[in-house]
């Protein structure tokens, strides 16, 4: 009952991904003929950071903890996994049994990276 | 308060020698040495009140033995009493005592006053050119130069009808 | 009743035809930058004052496109300096206009910025030419708004005529140089 679908159908895609990347590569041709070559005057104060017209005392960054970063990274994988969880949820009974020891091999592929990550202290807030 | 009572306090714990008192538009000015003027202001900012320092500026006489002084503006906010305390400097011996351990507002003052006319405070933390460019090697204020500088190269004189 | 006259600003050289225009790529792109140019308003003194009633309704700087004024100099095309430039003010002018992406412009508006003005003294810089290329120079103590309207109107022309490859000349890199602005390529 499913509609077969011939090569042909796909060519709206390949066009459309043809189009894209095309305009892209245009644009940057186009600059680059209109713009000149590299024979734009660059001076050192000029690429430096805009201080309002002083001198630039040491680098804007500061140094902030990584775990900022790493609880958030872990929450996007998981999260990534949870959304795998909504399609198992609404087929569960047509998956029968070989599609739930499917999602367990799944989840306990995330189980062994959490245990990794449990037992390497990323989850310890106050290190 | 009034001045005659500031100055009498004020003299009951200084020596009136080599010390100048007058009044001037209703302003009590006393003129002191370089050496106790730090405790004066001392004096005057803990027991008599005086607790702002307007300013502090410099001056040149160039005709006076002593060329160079400092002068301290400072205000009894209370009883709203102004005082003027005077001292002065010869250009060769410019140094005066630093009051900014007393009043953290005369570091940018002294800076000021050192800048224009070349005064040296002993004892401030940060004492170099606030408001004129580093490489200035004199001091503007003086009146040390002629009106019209003729080796200067600011201004192209047939501009100016010279 | 006489009727108004309206000076109408030319349009480049080029041949037109019912519904075309065609003219050099100088000119259109000249023509372009010319009526929208962002002007950086590093305004110190009085004549600040004066380009703010420029700027505003009666005489409406915003009419000849510039009506985005941009502080910071990466987004700018016309550095207006207006007012007096200290000499301790003088390498920030320098600086700001150095990271002025090109095509850049200078307008010295008022007495102060083109020569120092009457304030002959040690502390006051004597042009700002002393230090950037100027390129319009607006005198008044401080001009008219209708003066500094003719000012940005001549820095118009001398955008509808400049050539694209200008600001890549070994002309513009000396120039630059005459000034102490040392390029690293």
């Amino acid at each position: 009952m499913e509609k077969q679908f011939v090569p042909e159908d796909f060519v709206p895609v390949v066009l459309q991904l043809g189009v894209a990347l095309g305009f892209v590569v245009l644009v940057m041709v186009l600059t680059h003929i209109i713009g000149g070559k590299r024979r734009r005057i660059r001076s050192i104060r000029k690429e430096d950071n805009f201080e309002c017209g002083i001198e630039i005392k040491g680098n804007a960054r500061f140094p902030f903890s990584v775990k900022y970063f790493l609880i958030a990274i872990l929450f996007v994988l998981f999260d990534v996994e949870v959304i795998f969880f909504y399609p198992w949820a609404v087929g569960f009974r047509d998956f029968g049994w070989s599609g739930f020891w499917e999602m367990i091999l799944f989840i306990g592929f995330f189980l062994s990276g959490f245990y990794y990550i449990y037992k390497k202290g990323a989850l310890d807030w106050n290190k | 308060m009034s001045n005659e009572e500031v100055l009498k306090q004020f003299l009951e714990k200084f020596d009136a020698s080599d010390l100048h008192a007058s009044e001037s538009f209703d302003m009590l000015t006393i003129t002191l040495n370089t050496g106790r003027i730090h405790d004066a202001i001392k004096f005057l900012r803990n027991d008599l009140g005086f607790g702002f320092l307007t300013d502090i500026c410099g001056i040149h006489y160039p005709d006076a033995e002593k060329q160079l002084g400092v002068i301290y503006h400072l205000h009894n906010l209370q009883e709203n009493i102004r005082i003027r305390l005077k001292t002065f400097v010869t250009i060769a011996n410019p140094n005066v005592p630093t009051v900014t351990d007393l009043f953290a507002g005369a570091n940018w003052m002294e800076r000021e006053t050192f800048d224009f006319y070349g005064i040296i405070f002993d004892g401030h933390p940060n004492l170099k050119r606030i408001l004129n460019v580093d490489y200035l090697d004199y001091y503007p204020l003086r009146k040390e130069y002629p009106l019209e500088d003729p080796t200067r190269e600011d201004k192209e004189d047939h501009f100016f009808g010279r | 009743m006489n009727e108004p006259i309206y000076k109408k600003v030319a349009p480049p050289e080029g041949y037109s035809a019912p519904g075309v225009y065609a003219t050099t790529l100088d000119k259109l792109v000249g023509l372009a930058r010319a009526n929208s140019i962002w002007p950086l308003p590093f305004a110190t003194s009085c004549c600040g004052i004066e380009f703010m009633a420029t700027m505003a309704a009666h005489y409406d700087l915003g009419r000849f496109g510039a009506e985005r004024l941009s502080f910071s100099p990466r987004q700018a095309d016309l550095l207006m300096v207006m007012g007096t430039i200290a000499k301790k003010m003088a390498p920030i002018v320098q600086q700001v206009y150095e990271q002025m992406a090109e095509p850049r412009w200078v307008l010295a508006v008022g007495a102060c910025a083109s020569s120092g003005g009457i304030f002959d003294t040690y502390s006051v810089l004597q042009g700002i030419d002393r230090v950037v290329p100027v390129d319009v120079y607006v005198p008044g103590c401080p001009p008219r708004p209708e003066q500094i309207i003719d000012g940005v109107m001549k820095i118009q022309d001398l955008i509808k005529s400049e050539t694209l490859r200008r600001r890549y000349s070994p002309e513009y890199r000396s120039l630059l140089e005459k000034y102490g602005i040392q390029p690293i390529n």
